[in-house]
């Protein structure tokens, strides 16, 4: 599942990539913008904080290289020369709109965050979620994607953020091996939800492959467990039944069984049984009135 | 003591017999009647349905009109958004007036989202058809066990009232659109609000603890309730309804508030503040109210409290998806666990709390119902009957008929 949200197949949304200082998720982040890159059409726009340009381009397709737009806010990010080319305070819904209409009209746009943890540090982050969902709904973008230090904020507020996306992917470090392991979690627009957790690697291409699926280790061991016992094996008893042991105790009635035939005698008396004589007396008042003329028999 | 009462009660017998009886029906011509409505059975308040049959039987009836329901999140909101819709689609369903409030969706869209209703019975049968398949002569190999109690009523597992109140609902499919717009609705979208409001006055709301997004809404909710008439302004003539508010999220990042994010919010009185006021609203009208928050981003869980206490009825999803919970096989038959966290004490001292804490939700097709959780049975071999104990006393409660074999020993006597 991974590789479907790397590479886009359900289009739209946000997709957030969290990561710690044990293993960074640039490289995923530089994967994705690889893969968005080659689709044609398609123009990507980078709001960079933590890589200059040269760093983020190295590696990257060339041919399409003129689709990426690099919004330079690494080497000036508070604005202090006045001639910053993108400031962290530039991050609002009217600076954004206005730099994605600079460049020529495309079908699909992406708008990669490097990263969020640099602007949450300058914002509120509840203004920050705003500005994340209206990007979302606004329609200037189709994608938004964003990299997210989580151990350098609150966790409420990864919380939030985590919250608003529609897919998150969380890498860490492999604890044997070279790989990292990825736990993904997309939500449908239906709502539904789907989870993931595996192991890949990205080679010097920015390709990655999904080496294995991380198995749970509790769910393993139950299937070992069963196939082993059989307790009926060696009984000192015997729990087959010959057909005339089975006869035999289908012919048992068993008390308090209220069989066919227990209640069709209780209902309809046979010849022999008990029967109630009356015959009236002159004395007897006898109502005439049937009693249950209320009910509806 | 049977003396006196005889000789106390033969004046009376003339009077008595010409008034044939002292029972009289309770007519229901009293109560304003509107369609969707009820008197509740505990104490006479008039209740709507939430849309899910089993969540009313939990929550004691129904919601009361003029109360407040909380329903806090589960992780990914996605079943509480489902009973969210559902309270708006029963509301379309009844002829009821819609509000709703949203910060992240345009209120349109969650109105096309609506579940579609089943209007004919089709949920109903299903409990009898289970019931006779158990009692079915059983094949050859089948041990007979506890033959005795074969005939007696099976215990249900679904939480239902025993009188039909509310409707079904068909998750796969969307509301006809017809009958949609049918009801009157009206939207709260917070990013079309804010706008208006900042360039108007920003200075004067600086002044009161709440803050501009929740103060917006309470006016327009407000403007609302008196405007079309749910606050008895309206003459009596005319015939009344009733107003399902829904607020979605609220609390959340995207309404501006700072709850979610940090332990210590500066505006921490905003959203009590904001609870306030509406529920004075709604005290005061015709309305009934559904609102959701996002309970497992805040971090202040004296907050949360305090927010609990301010709602009428307030219940807690916990879904199992993407939790460790969702391997145990205890809870394989289930979505999720839906904790009552909060019932409303109406013109009385005490409320009926549900007869069992341990309850369960899952969502099929056609339901969304609330279940007792119980063990099942234990068939594997390594069983330590004294670990499970407390489990397995708590689901006896709810399970009548075989209450004595659990309790009996570890081993299996021949």
């Amino acid at each position: 599942m991974l590789l479907e949200v790397l590479q886009g197949t359900e289009a739209g949304g946000f997709i957030l990539i969290q990561d710690t200082v044990k293993y960074s998720g640039r490289q995923l982040l530089k994967s994705y913008l690889n893969t968005a890159l080659k689709r044609e059409e398609e123009i990507v726009h980078v709001l960079g904080f933590e890589t200059s340009e040269d760093e983020l381009r190295d590696g990257l397709d060339k041919t399409s290289a003129q689709r990426l737009h690099f919004h330079n806010a690494y080497s000036d990010p508070l604005g202090w020369t006045a001639n910053s080319p993108f400031t962290v305070h530039q991050f609002t819904v009217e600076d954004i709109s206005t730099l994605l209409k600079q460049t020529p009209q495309a079908k699909a746009v992406t708008l990669v965050i490097d990263s969020l943890s640099w602007i949450l540090r300058h914002h509120p982050p509840a203004v920050i979620c705003q500005t994340l969902q209206a990007l979302k709904k606004g329609g200037a973008v189709r994608t938004v994607v964003g990299l997210l230090h989580t151990d350098m904020h609150q966790r409420g507020t990864v919380g939030s953020i985590r919250h608003l996306a529609s897919a998150h992917i969380t890498v860490a470090p492999e604890t044997r091996g070279m790989g990292a392991v990825a736990k993904t979690t997309r939500r449908t627009k239906s709502g539904k939800l789907m989870q993931d957790e595996q192991i890949f690697s990205i080679n010097e291409e920015l390709s990655v492959t999904v080496q294995s699926k991380h198995s749970h280790p509790g769910r393993s061991h139950n299937n070992t467990d069963e196939s082993e016992v059989d307790p009926t094996a060696n009984l000192t008893f015997n729990l087959r039944l010959s057909d005339t042991e089975r006869e035999a105790k289908e012919k048992l009635a068993l008390p308090f069984v209220f069989s066919k035939e227990k209640k069709s005698a209780l209902l309809h008396p046979g010849p022999g049984s008990g029967r109630i004589l009356y015959e009236p007396d002159a004395n007897d008042d006898y109502d005439q009135e049937d009693p249950d003329d209320d009910l509806d028999v | 003591m049977a003396a006196p009462i005889r000789s106390m009660g033969k004046p009376t017998g003339d009077r008595l017999s010409c008034n044939t009886t002292s029972f009289q029906k309770r007519s229901r011509s009293k109560l304003v009647s509107i369609p969707g409505t009820r008197p509740s059975v505990q104490n006479g308040q008039l209740i709507v349905s939430t849309g899910v049959t089993s969540l009313d039987y939990v929550i004691g009836g129904g919601l009361a009109v003029g109360t407040l329901l909380l329903i806090e999140e589960d992780c990914y909101d996605s079943y509480s958004r489902m009973l969210f819709k559902y309270f708006l689609a029963e509301g379309v369903v009844c002829g009821h007036e819609l509000y709703v409030a949203s910060a992240q969706d345009l209120p349109d869209d969650i109105l096309q989202e609506l579940p579609s209703p089943i209007l004919d019975d089709v949920a109903s049968p299903k409990p009898v058809e289970s019931q006779t398949k158990s009692c079915d002569p059983d094949s050859q190999d089948a041990m007979k066990i506890a033959w005795r109690y074969q005939n007696m009523p099976k215990v249900q597992m679904a939480l239902a009232s025993s009188s039909r109140f509310g409707h079904y609902y068909d998750v796969s499919k969307t509301m006809d659109p017809e009958i949609r717009q049918a009801a009157k609705c009206h939207g709260f979208y917070l990013p079309e609000h804010s706008s208006t409001l900042t360039s108007l006055s920003p200075s004067a709301t600086g002044q009161s603890p709440m803050s501009e997004a929740y103060s917006s809404l309470l006016n327009h909710i407000q403007e609302v309730i008196h405007r079309e008439g749910f606050d008895g302004s309206v003459p009596q003539t005319k015939s009344r309804n009733i107003l399902r508010i829904g607020l979605h999220s609220l609390g959340s990042a995207l309404w501006g508030d700072d709850l979610c994010c940090s332990d210590n919010p500066d505006n921490g009185h905003a959203l009590t503040t904001f609870l306030y006021g509406l529920r004075a609203l709604l005290r005061s009208s015709l309305s009934v109210a559904m609102v959701t928050m996002p309970s497992h981003l805040i971090q202040n869980r004296s907050l949360m409290t305090r927010v609990t206490r301010l709602c009428d009825t307030a219940i807690a999803l916990e879904s199992f998806r993407g939790s460790d919970k969702e391997t145990i096989p205890l809870y394989k038959d289930y979505h999720g666990l839906l904790n009552v966290r909060q019932v409303p004490y109406l013109n009385c001292l005490v409320s009926d709390l549900p007869d069992n804490k341990d309850l369960a939700f899952k969502l099929k097709r056609k339901q969304f119902t609330i279940e007792r959780l119980h063990l099942p049975p234990d068939l594997s071999e390594t069983v330590s009957r004294v670990a499970h104990g407390g489990l397995a006393g708590a689901a006896v409660l709810g399970s009548s008929g075989c209450g004595s074999g659990t309790a009996s020993n570890k081993h299996l006597d021949f």
